[in-house]
């Protein structure tokens, strides 16, 4: 009975909620229980060390330092129900800090001799534990909200775990480049194989020729089969490695618009998988999603595919996707419906008069949708002369007028701020764009900074992206000689401090609609976009998406180069967290917001919560020391 | 040295021997359900009990028997214990039970809520079994309460007007959990974390060792101490 309550507790609680069953309960046993009444000093600084690794079960401590050669006591942290103390003084010998309960606190107590045992046996909880890197925590985070997955049992294989090797065709009729292709089509039927690699002199393989090949190459084509395998063959091959996991796999795929790669284990053939066998492992694949829409020649025919593709996301929740990569993929499949709408836009309308660049803003911009929200773009398009401006003009106003309507037709909401390529503002040939530019960044007001921000995360989507590296170039040029546009960026990125409270627990929404919630978006995920869009603009970097502005920042001489692995885990885990509730609120029928209910969290998730918090928090503290003359 | 020796001596039984300090003591909380209330007629049903090494419980070395009746149970008993009279067919008798019991509470301070109540049935059997009664050193909790009262400490838990309070009364003002089902050793760990909360009190006012945890928790006090704090008595 002792013991059940113990084994319930720990297994709620990181990280010794990783380990299995029995070895929980055989922990269990090894515990004793601790009260600790309120203002119990239960280690002292310099004092004896800890004999156990305190694990809080109810109430409260303090962790406070007194800094060697005297000066005042500074508090190092607080720790609260499920969190341990008493670590680093079993571990390193010396009791560095002092612990006081600040409420009644009840606590289970691990001995040493089996703590270390623990450690040896099982390296991660040590890791864990002392929190180096918040590497560890966002991995575990992630595999802890796969494991509680409330959508769907999940006994099929897991797209994002399983290697491209576990579920390739062993076998595949592999064929010289010489062969002709009726001895390649007999191969096929024999060896009952939807496709043949075509290999060179060494073996490597040049060509791929599947099923769909021949119909479309040899019978429609009525190309002669004694021909060699080569004339019809598609290349060049898109190898993938067996140990790469399958979710890369799909992705690759989906760029390079191909249905079957070649599965090579040290550079030699072992396969090959195709779009067939991922539908297999996982019922609905992304892929499948993109032929969809590929294959749509109205927007009638593409508004269902489009708004379907949302189901798209629990397949990949399930599937135990990260974050990061699950809104990648959802951009993915966004694009391509922008892209198709485009593409009956120019049938619609005629070709257009000149060359012009279609822009996806903000989120969009960066890949970081979650659920479609609303349409935020742009329209770029050559200048032109003064003759032919009313025309042209007029060409794009009919223009972005059918693809606004068109985008909501397929389920993105038009953007009530109106950051759409349909408001005569945003679409504007190149030179107008560089005013705009321009005078966002020599002439910044709070409020124009604040408008402007979803234009400097513009990506060009369709188009000529050289009008796009135009406008970036432009404006790269000018943010160093107007070092006061930063300064407005830094401004509004301190002042949205994170609602972390006084005993370390995070504030929220006191009444209200959301009451006891917590705005996701506002609070965790827009300070970490805008810590990296300062220090990519900053540094002069190219890239939008914040995952790649992070990586661009990696190892260099920013503020935050330092910082950058902390920064990525916790931008993919405050969009797990995201992506999940909002899902969660999708399957329920109920309206998507942002607001998440801290007492819905796990410990751990909490605990990674308030991480991230701590993280952003810190960062803002160095932003404001190195931009203090622009902060108000 | 016999084990009665033994034990007089290491807990001070007879007032002899040293005075430990309360972190260096082993204390055994116990509880047991009888069938009824009657000495002369009711019999244990069950018994739990954990050790305790000075404040902390330990989890992992608990001691829980149900026991076969010389009675056949009645409709009343089943009620309050949820124990069906088939469950206990197959159980070992109390004098099995005892046997294993002795040892797991040799050398240890017996502690328990109204114990003088588990003691009376205990010894009983024991004295049937011609088995040696158990002499160890004994604290009663609902003493320890009553005693704490009197000195008036500001915990709000003795303000409340509870003149004789039951171990579920004192967990819910001490902010214990109890469990929906009651058994001996679920009665025993709230027994034991009660006793914990009073420790650090008891040492607040000057009671840190074996004699004094005897002298304000004599399980034949509990009485006397809830009396006196009440300014007038129930009883």
């Amino acid at each position: 009975m002792l013991i059940d309550e113990a084994v319930r507790f720990l297994s709620q609680v990181p990280p010794f909620q990783f380990l299995e069953g029995p070895l929980l309960r055989e922990l269990a046993q090894s515990l004793t229980m601790a009260f600790h009444p309120k203002g119990e000093v239960i280690l002292q600084q310099d004092g004896p060390i800890s004999e156990h690794l305190q694990i809080i079960l109810k109430g409260g401590v303090k962790i406070t330092l007194r800094p060697e050669g005297g000066g005042e006591e500074v508090v190092v942290d607080y720790r609260e129900r499920g969190e341990t103390f008493g670590l680093v003084s079993l571990m390193g010998g010396h009791q560095r800090t002092t612990i006081v309960a600040v409420q009644d606190t009840t606590s289970y107590l691990l001995p040493k001799a089996r703590f270390n045992e623990l450690v040896h046996s099982h390296p991660a909880i040590t890791e864990y534990l002392l929190q180096f890197h918040l590497t560890k925590y966002a991995d575990m985070t992630s595999r802890e909200i796969q494991g509680k997955s409330l959508f769907l049992e999940s006994s099929d294989h897991l797209l994002f775990t399983a290697q491209v090797g576990e579920i390739c065709q062993q076998f595949t009729t592999i064929v010289e480049a010489d062969t002709t292709i009726r001895q390649t089509a007999r191969r096929m039927v024999e060896e009952r194989q939807s496709a043949a690699l075509v290999v060179g002199p060494s073996g490597e393989p040049i060509g791929i020729l599947t099923d769909s090949d021949f119909r479309a190459r040899v019978v429609a084509a009525g190309q002669p089969v004694d021909g060699p395998v080569s004339q019809v063959m598609s290349h060049p091959v898109v190898s993938v490695d067996e140990k790469d996991p399958c979710f890369e796999v799909v992705l690759k795929m989906l760029q390079c618009d191909i249905d079957h790669v070649a599965v090579t284990r040290e550079g030699a053939i072992r396969g090959v998988v195709t779009n067939h066998d991922f539908l297999v492992l996982q019922g609905r694949s992304p892929l499948a999603f993109s032929e969809d829409i590929e294959h749509q020649t109205t927007l009638e025919g593409l508004a269902p595919v489009s708004r379907k593709a949302m189901s798209i996301i629990g397949v990949l929740l399930r599937e135990g996707a990260r974050a990061t990569n699950i809104i990648r993929i959802i951009s993915e499949l966004n694009d391509r419906v922008v892209r198709k709408v485009l593409e009956f836009a120019e049938r619609e309308c005629g070709p257009p008069p000149v060359p012009y660049c279609w822009l996806a803003l903000g989120s969009e911009g960066r890949k970081e949708q979650t659920f479609r929200t609303d349409q935020d773009n742009a329209l770029i398009y050559a200048d032109v002369s003064e003759v032919q401006r009313a025309k042209v003009a007029e060409y794009f106003r009919r223009f972005t007028v059918y693809l606004r309507n068109g985008l909501v037709q397929c389920g993105f909401e038009a953007c009530p701020a109106n950051y759409m390529a349909s408001n005569p503002d945003w679409c504007q040939p190149i030179s107008a764009w560089k005013r705009y530019f321009s005078t966002w960044i020599s002439e910044p007001t709070p409020e124009a900074v604040l408008k402007s921000l979803i234009f400097f995360d513009f990506r060009p989507l369709h188009g000529d992206e050289t009008l796009a590296w135009d406008l970036r170039e432009h404006f790269g040029r000018l943010i160093p000689d107007y070092p006061v546009f930063l300064g407005f960026l830094a401004n509004m990125l301190v002042r949205n401090r994170p609602p972390l409270g006084f005993f370390g627990s995070v504030a929220v929404e006191r009444s209200g609609e959301h009451k006891d919630g917590l705005n996701l978006k506002i609070k965790a995920v827009a300070p970490l976009v805008d810590i990296a869009r300062l220090f990519a603009l900053e540094k002069g970097i190219q890239q939008v998406s914040t995952m790649d502005r992070l990586e661009a920042l990696r190892g260099g001489t920013s503020l935050i180069s330092d910082l950058v692995d902390e920064l990525e885990y916790a931008f993919e885990f405050v969009t797990l967290l995201r992506v999940h509730h909002q899902y969660r609120q999708l399957e329920a029928g109920q309206p998507i917001d942002n607001f998440i209910r801290l007492d819905g969290l796990s410990n751990l998730e909490r605990q990674s919560l308030k991480k991230a918090f701590r993280l952003i928090l810190k960062v803002q503290d160095q932003v404001m020391d190195r931009y203090k003359s622009f902060i108000i | 040295m016999g084990l009665r020796a033994w034990t007089r001596g290491k807990l001070g039984w007879g007032g002899s021997g040293a005075d430990l300090p309360i972190q260096e003591l082993r204390f055994t909380v116990l509880d047991t359900e009888w069938t009824g209330l009657d000495p002369r007629r009711d019999d244990i049903i069950s018994i739990g009990a954990l050790h305790m090494q000075g404040s902390r419980i330990e989890l992992g070395n608990t001691f829980q028997e149900l026991v076969k009746p010389r009675a056949i149970l009645d409709g009343r008993t089943v009620v309050i214990h949820g124990i069906t009279p088939s469950e206990l067919e197959t159980r070992p008798t109390i004098d099995e039970v005892l046997a294993s019991f002795t040892d797991f509470v040799a050398g240890t301070v017996l502690v328990g809520h109204c114990l003088s109540l588990d003691l009376g049935f205990l010894n009983r059997d024991a004295r049937r079994s011609r088995r040696v009664p158990f002499r160890n050193a004994a604290v009663d909790t609902l003493s320890l309460f009553g005693w704490l009262r009197r000195r008036s400490l500001e915990h709000r838990a003795f303000t409340l007007e509870l003149p004789a309070p039951s171990l579920f009364d004192l967990a819910a003002a001490f902010e214990i959990p109890v469990e929906e089902s009651h058994s001996a050793i679920g009665d025993a760990y709230v027994t034991a974390q009660l006793f914990q909360r009073f420790l650090p009190l008891l040492q607040q006012a000057g009671v840190g060792s074996l004699s004094g945890l005897r002298r304000v928790g004599d399980p034949r006090r509990q009485l006397a101490n809830l009396a006196a704090s009440d300014g007038h008595t129930h009883f």
